[in-house]
């Protein structure tokens, strides 16, 4: 009875303990994950290289996020777009359906590449990688719309956008559209494929959404000069 | 960098395969490498393919080869046969290609050395998960049919013993359970692969299906199959009166019996079937389970039984066992015993870059680090120095040179 008392009263630790921290000192360096980088050898160093090694001897570095792999099979974009499907922190969900798309639509190319005859194969891509990089490419607004309040009404301007906010519209609208506008029985790769083929053709329904930004940021040209910076 | 839940491939990667030559088969490969090293180096997709598709004609010279099934063959040999990764695969690059390794090899050597006046011999496949067991036993079975004998071939015999959505009580045994879905698809395929064997084997006596319905003695065994596939709720009773017919007729001097079951340790298992009273169902209550049984005995001559072992599919048993008396259990060891049993081992290195240059060649591994065709042509497009052999190494690694886990991988790369 005491022991348990005393066990409630005991000061409360997490089960599982972060290691990365989301505000390290500025002086923390980043890891560096492939291989490519510690094998030149020290004599075709450039000065920077040097540079950059001699730091690591004196500052800290910090944690390797577990996302990040020396393997060559690795990609950021690949990475980014798991995270930004992955749902309750489950990753090797997202992971195994990003896998699976990419299984399913090489199928798909390769069955298409090997019945096609010979003077339509060179058109055929088959990557995986190519055809998710293109598509997403496809998808990428060049400029958009922010809301901008004057005189008590809000308005739709048009603006730049930077690459990293391109990158995240086109590939939440690609995650957003096959979740929502498909039809429900269907697994989530088989939809993702069927819509990354379609960008990668410059057809879809998210390349006609990325077509509507790009008409309503042309209809609200008059209103560009509301934004002042 | 790990991820906390270990991944499918991980796992099989992680399996730690055996490195004692059970078969003496380290001198064999490499007599067979040291043949294959003269092929010439300009010409590397000539080296993985064999022109030689009959497998009785197959020897230590074809190892780590693949050869091509024609696609009239697959779909009379193998309808329900082939594991569904392979029908996919077979979908995809457009051809049926099988690699001749080792173990099928010393089986097909068994057959054809078996004298049919013996009683049958039973053959065991097994080994760890994903290391090629069922497509060896469909390669010793496609040797069987260009052999003319009659294949009885159960592609998984723990879809018998688990989900099944229709489970009736037995007419002709009272205290037995048929599965009507499973025993009509089943019969569907087995009138698909032996036709003419059908329309030449005469029943032995007088089957009576119900009131009105009954078979004459002498009719052909295809009646006996129509009338478990138009008559659902007497399938599984068909069956077993195929099974017991084949085995009372397969005499030295007519025809050969193969029998293939993959997964033949979900006889001697559990179920996952419950009875009204929700109480589990012993396999041996059921009429399927019951009838392959019998067939399993060698108290007949004529032919072979060739099973498999394994763990992928089986219900209540440990994803690390793989060894025959752990996955069969005592009954099934003893029912089964003497069994001559054949180990199926993950790739051997010219086995691993025969498969890696299949792939190749036939534009599945696509990562540009992985040295496809393109960036040999196209030399603007040629991936950085180091990167050509990483892929491959890295593939190596990852998969542990397990058939299944370099599939796996490859897929998605």
């Amino acid at each position: 009875m005491a022991a348990s008392i005393a066990k409630l009263l005991r000061p409360w630790s997490p089960g599982v303990l972060p290691v990365r921290w989301t505000r390290y000192n500025p002086y923390y360096l980043e890891p560096e994950p492939s291989k490519e980088v510690y094998r030149i050898p020290v004599t075709e160093l450039t000065d920077e290289q040097k540079a950059a090694q001699e730091l690591k001897a004196v500052r800290p570095i910090k944690a390797t996020p577990s996302g990040l792999t020396s393997s060559v099979f690795s990609d950021p974009t690949v990475s980014k777009f798991v995270n930004m499907m992955m749902e309750d922190g489950d990753k090797v969900l997202a992971r195994s359906i990003i896998t699976q798309t990419f299984e399913s639509m090489k199928r798909k190319q390769v069955e298409k590449y090997h019945k096609a005859p010979a003077t339509e194969k060179e058109g055929i891509e088959c990557n995986p990688y190519t055809i998710f990089h293109q598509a997403l490419e496809n998808c990428k607004p060049i400029i958009g719309l922010i809301s901008i309040q004057k005189g008590g009404k809000y308005y739709q301007v048009p603006t730049p956008l930077t690459d990293s906010r391109r990158r995240f519209l086109a590939m939440k609208w690609l995650i957003t559209e096959c979740r929502d506008n498909k039809h429900r029985r269907t697994h989530m790769y088989e939809k993702l494929s069927q819509e990354l083929l379609a960008a990668f053709m410059n057809e879809g329904n998210v390349i006609k959404r990325k077509h509507d930004m790009h008409k309503m940021a042309e209809a609200n040209r008059a209103f560009a000069h509301y934004r002042w910076w | 960098m790990a991820l906390k839940r270990l991944n499918r491939i991980v796992q099989l990667s992680h399996t730690v395969s055996l490195t004692r030559p059970l078969h003496g088969s380290g001198c064999g490969l490499q007599l067979g490498a040291a043949t294959q090293t003269e092929a010439p180096m300009e010409s590397p997709r000539a080296v993985f393919r064999t022109s030689e598709s009959e497998p009785a004609s197959h020897g230590e010279q074809h190892i780590g080869q693949f050869y091509t099934i024609p696609p009239s063959q697959v779909k009379t040999i193998f309808p329900h046969g082939l594991p569904y990764r392979f029908q996919q695969q077979i979908k995809t690059f457009n051809e049926a290609c099988l690699m001749v390794r080792k173990p099928a090899l010393e089986l097909i050597g068994y057959l054809k050395k078996a004298d049919p006046a013996h009683p049958s011999v039973r053959y065991v496949l097994y080994g760890e998960r994903g290391t090629g067991k069922s497509l060896s036993l469909c390669h010793a079975l496609h040797h069987c049919s260009l052999q003319d004998w009659l294949i009885l071939h159960v592609p998984d015999a723990h879809l018998w013993v688990k989900n099944c959505k229709e489970l009736m009580a037995s007419s002709y045994h009272r205290a037995r359970f048929d599965q009507p879905i499973e025993a009509s698809v089943w019969l569907k395929n087995f009138r698909v692969t032996n036709e003419r064997f059908l329309k030449e084997i005469k029943t032995s006596q007088k089957y009576i299906w119900s009131k009105r319905e009954f078979t004459d003695e002498g009719r052909p065994l295809g009646e006996i199959v129509d009338q478990g596939v138009t008559r659902v709720k007497n399938a599984s009773d068909a069956v077993g009166v195929v099974l017991k017919e084949l085995k009372a007729q397969a005499r030295p001097g007519s025809y050969r019996l193969v029998v293939g079951v993959d997964g033949v340790n979900a006889l001697w298992g559990r179920t996952t079937l419950r009875k009204e009273d929700r109480s589990l169902i012993d396999p041996s209550e059921l009429t399927l389970v019951h009838n392959l049984r019998k067939m399993m005995k060698n108290d007949w001559c004529g032919g072979a039984v060739i099973a498999t072992v394994t763990q992928t599919g089986s219900v209540f048993t440990p994803s690390s066992a793989y060894l025959p008396q752990e996955l069969l259990g005592k009954e099934g060891f003893d029912f089964l015993d003497p069994f001559l049993p054949v180990l199926v081992r993950a790739y051997s290195e010219k086995e691993f870059e025969s498969s890696y240059q299949y792939y190749r060649d036939r534009h599945w591994i696509q990562h540009h680090t992985v040295d496809s065709l393109k960036s040999i042509l196209c030399v603007s497009l040629a991936p950085p120095a180091g990167h050509t052999e990483e892929g491959k190494k890295e593939l190596l690694f990852l998969s542990n040179r397990n058939p299944a886990a370099l599939e796996r991988l490859c897929a998605f790369l």
